[in-house]
């Protein structure tokens, strides 16, 4: 350990997490109340250079280690205090970041840290879901007076949440048919705001309209929007996904009632205390399990995020999004056991039924959402323990001949 | 309670792997677990040696003078390669017992025997029960003379046919204590239970007007055997997330290699999901035992719970990931020469020793509140 950094010493870290420390009390004054209020406090964090510390300076960041960017983030977290740590959680600006071009990049990057800009996925396709690679959407390059280099897309888009709402998608489109399908596919950020974009919402089995269908009828793209080369979209895609599903490993949206839940205890404990059911013996051991599985994938990403910071990547990572899944099913089993009969019923009457049902429901959204647990489970197989890939039949043909569903 | 820096204890833990490695491979292990004792006194003097025997006691007896931490990394070598021997009893129970009543004479006495391996201590603490609670336990106390009797059963006692020294929890009519009684004895028989678990030696002990020597207690003697156990538990946690893990990879390894229908079984997604959740299992076992250690290093506000968790969370992901291997495995793990039974059964008995499962989630509820 010859050429120790001296940023990165004890001193150093001490005098961060004091300067952090006073920027946040003397600026922080609890969670805005509006969603205008939260952006002029993201400009505020992003001014100050709390946003992305890890990126370099002329991005808004400080340049500094994973380690010392935890300091940043930990003393934001210890007052509520969202907006810090977006080069970890922004997926949007980092992806951005990573592969686009310079001039969207001036455009958009300051924007998306500061919350001005909606984004939606456009990835799935009615006949590309997990295999996402067989996805018939086409973007075709071309040139003209009124629109300059740009792309023209055509397709169908599905499950796009927040379309309705997004200023820009993040859209893969296949741009080469006479290559396998992994390679014909380029990486975009479409303007949703056209003509030749029509979000029609569906409703889910929340009885909610967050995700939607999104047809694409010869969409203008401009050409500096495409992010990676021309056919290297699946990498770009990947490092998307990455931070999609690390997100989705470690938070889900809770109850949707937001009703009473205090804070002090576990909410499963006070749920079951309040059904009378907190001394049946079978009850408490499964208290136990579910409580225990949130508490592990807390203690897994805490770990992960520890071997981070030594500079170890860790095989726990790519865990967080199945544990997830599991955390939020079993949790849903479990209140509905508590309610019973009581979870017969809906309505602003019964908030304690609405939230089991709701979150049973809603538990789908991660098990299937952003990759589904059984291509969750291929990918811990294959990427983290090494184990040989299925045979694909139509990995290796043109994607002209590959079978459509 | 003491730590060492993090350097420290990964250097030393990766010793440890290296001594196992080569001393505890797994034709070591079968062949010392049909030896009467369990137990291969080389070995024994060269983990004492190590400052492995000795890890938890002060230096000024002898000991490396570590803690929790090191003990959880120390365990997961120890699981991993399913050493055989006295070290949860003599090194853990006993040693931390000792450390934890307080009593100087018996520690001065005791703890540098302890620490070097010439002596094998262990706890007896519960009776036919097998509760390892205050109302487990089985032996009663009376005054006699200037000493003390012991009349009663304790069972479940690791290593006892191999022990020097006991150290017993006993009712006294002021309350229960713990009390000192040599191997030989009178009226003390101690006679050897035979195990599921073959790498593991436990022995039901009847006391019968036992002469015994009273230790003194700095705070209860009811703390101190809990003091102890929870080291034990944090012990335990620790050799079962090791030995989950490494289960694991000889599992994976086996479906990368083993070929059915013209590939490895390892592409069939029934064997490759099975070994994504196992991978759940294990890591999140590491993660539990190693927060156990550290809250219990720092006396942490959740250290009661994180014991508690790692307890049954560690017992679960073990069971459950030996369980699963020898379905991956398929018939060649049924074979008494293939190692996955060898660690199936130290599963099954890790998950009953100090409280079973189900013992630790009810009193995990408890200790967040319900
Ligand atoms: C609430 C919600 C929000 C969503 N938001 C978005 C969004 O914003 N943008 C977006 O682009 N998409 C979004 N999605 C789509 C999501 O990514 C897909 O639904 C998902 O990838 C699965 O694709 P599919 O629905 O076509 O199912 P399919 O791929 O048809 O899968 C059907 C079943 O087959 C299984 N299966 C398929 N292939 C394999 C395989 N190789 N091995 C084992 N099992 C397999 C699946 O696990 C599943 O059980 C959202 C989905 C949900 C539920």
């Amino acid at each position: 350990m010859a050429d120790v950094d001296t940023s990165q010493t004890p001193d150093a870290d001490e005098a961060l997490a004091q300067e952090v420390r006073s920027w946040l009390a003397a600026n922080w004054s609890g969670a805005p109340v509006d969603a205008a209020g939260h952006r002029q406090w993201l400009a505020k964090v992003v001014e100050a250079r709390w946003a992305v510390p890890r990126w370099p300076a002329e991005w808004g960041g400080r340049g500094l280690p994973d380690g010392q960017a935890r300091i940043i983030e930990r003393a934001f977290a210890a007052v509520g205090a969202p907006g810090s740590g977006q080069d970890r959680t922004n997926l949007w600006a980092n992806t951005l970041l990573a592969y686009g071009q310079p001039e969207l990049k001036q455009k958009l990057v300051p924007r998306l840290l500061r919350g001005e800009v909606g984004m939606c996925l456009l990835y799935s396709e009615p006949g590309a879901g997990s295999d996402l690679a067989g996805l018939r959407t086409r973007a075709e390059r071309r040139s003209d007076a009124a629109h300059g280099d740009h792309f023209v897309v055509n397709g169908q888009k599905v499950w796009t949440s927040n379309a309705a709402t997004a200023e820009y998608g993040m859209l893969v489109a296949r741009t080469d048919w006479d290559v396998p399908k992994h390679q014909g596919i380029s990486f975009f950020f479409c303007p949703m705001k056209q003509p030749g974009v029509d979000v029609r919402p569906l409703r889910q089995v929340t009885n909610e309209s967050h995700f939607n269908e999104v047809f694409l009828t010869d969409a203008i793209v401009p050409a500096a929007n495409q992010l990676g080369d021309l056919g290297q979209g699946w990498s770009v895609l990947q490092t998307a996904l990455a931070y999609e599903r690390s997100l989705m490993g470690e938070q889900a949206r809770g109850p949707r009632s937001g009703a009473a839940e205090s804070t002090a205890e576990e909410p499963l404990i006070a749920l079951a205390r309040e059904a009378g059911k907190l001394g049946d013996p079978l009850i408490r051991q499964e208290l136990a399990r579910v409580v225990a599985y949130k508490k592990l994938n807390a203690l897994n990403t805490a770990r992960a995020k520890a071997d981070l910071a030594q500079g170890t990547s860790s095989p726990i990572m790519s865990l967080g999004k199945l544990a997830m899944s599991r955390i939020l099913h079993e949790e849903a089993r479990l209140r509905t056991a508590l309610l019973g009969p009581e979870s017969l019923l809906e309505g602003p009457g019964h908030p304690r039924a609405e939230d089991a049902n709701f979150l049973s429901l809603n538990a789908y959204f991660t098990s299937i959402g952003g990759g589904t647990d059984q291509i969750q489970r291929n990918i811990i197989g294959e990427r983290v323990l090494g184990l040989p890939k299925e045979p694909e039949v139509d990995r290796d043909v043109p994607f002209r001949q590959v079978r459509g569903g | 309670m003491a730590t060492l820096a993090r350097e420290e204890r990964l250097a030393f833990q990766d010793q440890v792997r290296r001594l196992l490695a080569d001393r505890s491979t797994e034709a070591e292990v079968r062949r010392t677990m049909e030896l009467p004792a369990g137990y291969d006194p080389s070995l024994w003097r060269q983990l004492a040696e190590l400052g492995v025997v000795g890890l938890l006691i002060d230096e000024a007896h002898g000991g490396t003078g570590a803690g929790p931490m090191e003990l959880e990394l120390v365990m997961e070598e120890v699981g991993a390669a399913l050493l055989c021997g006295p070290l949860l009893s003599s090194g853990v129970l006993a040693a931390g017992l000792l450390q934890a009543l307080g009593d100087a004479d018996a520690q001065a006495r005791l703890l540098p025997r302890i620490a070097d391996g010439s002596a094998i201590a262990t706890v007896a603490i519960t009776g036919t029960s097998g509760t390892w609670t205050p109302e487990g336990v089985a032996v009663t106390a009376t005054a006699a003379g200037d000493g003390w009797r012991l009349d009663g059963e304790a069972s479940y006692v690791t290593h006892g046919q191999n022990a020097d020294v006991f150290l017993v929890a006993a009712n006294a009519p002021d309350g229960l204590a713990v009390f000192e009684v040599a191997t030989g004895a009178a009226g003390l028989a101690t006679t050897a239970l035979p195990t599921f678990d073959h790498t593991l030696r436990l022995a039901q002990i009847r006391f019968a007007g036992v002469p015994a020597r009273r230790l003194a207690a700095r705070g209860g003697a009811w703390d101190a055997v809990e003091q102890a156990l929870d080291l034990a538990r944090v012990a335990l946690a620790g050799e079962q997330a090791g030995a989950g893990r490494r289960v694991l990879e000889f599992t994976v390894d086996y479906a990368k290699t083993r070929v059915q229908f013209g590939r490895a079984i390892g592409s069939f997604q029934a064997i490759k999901h099975m070994a994504a959740d196992l991978l759940l299992e294990a890591e999140s076992a590491i993660s539990a035992a190693r927060h156990a250690a550290q809250a219990l290093a720092e006396g942490a506000p959740d250290r009661d719970a994180s014991i508690s968790l790692a307890a049954f969370a560690c017992a679960d992901a073990f069971s459950t990931i030996t369980a699963t291997a020898v379905q991956m495995h398929g018939g060649i793990a049924f074979t008494w020469a293939h190692p996955a039974h060898l660690y199936l059964r130290r599963a099954r008995a890790d998950a009953q020793l100090f409280g079973t499962p189900a013992f630790y989630r009810d009193r995990y509820v408890q200790q967040l509140g319900g």
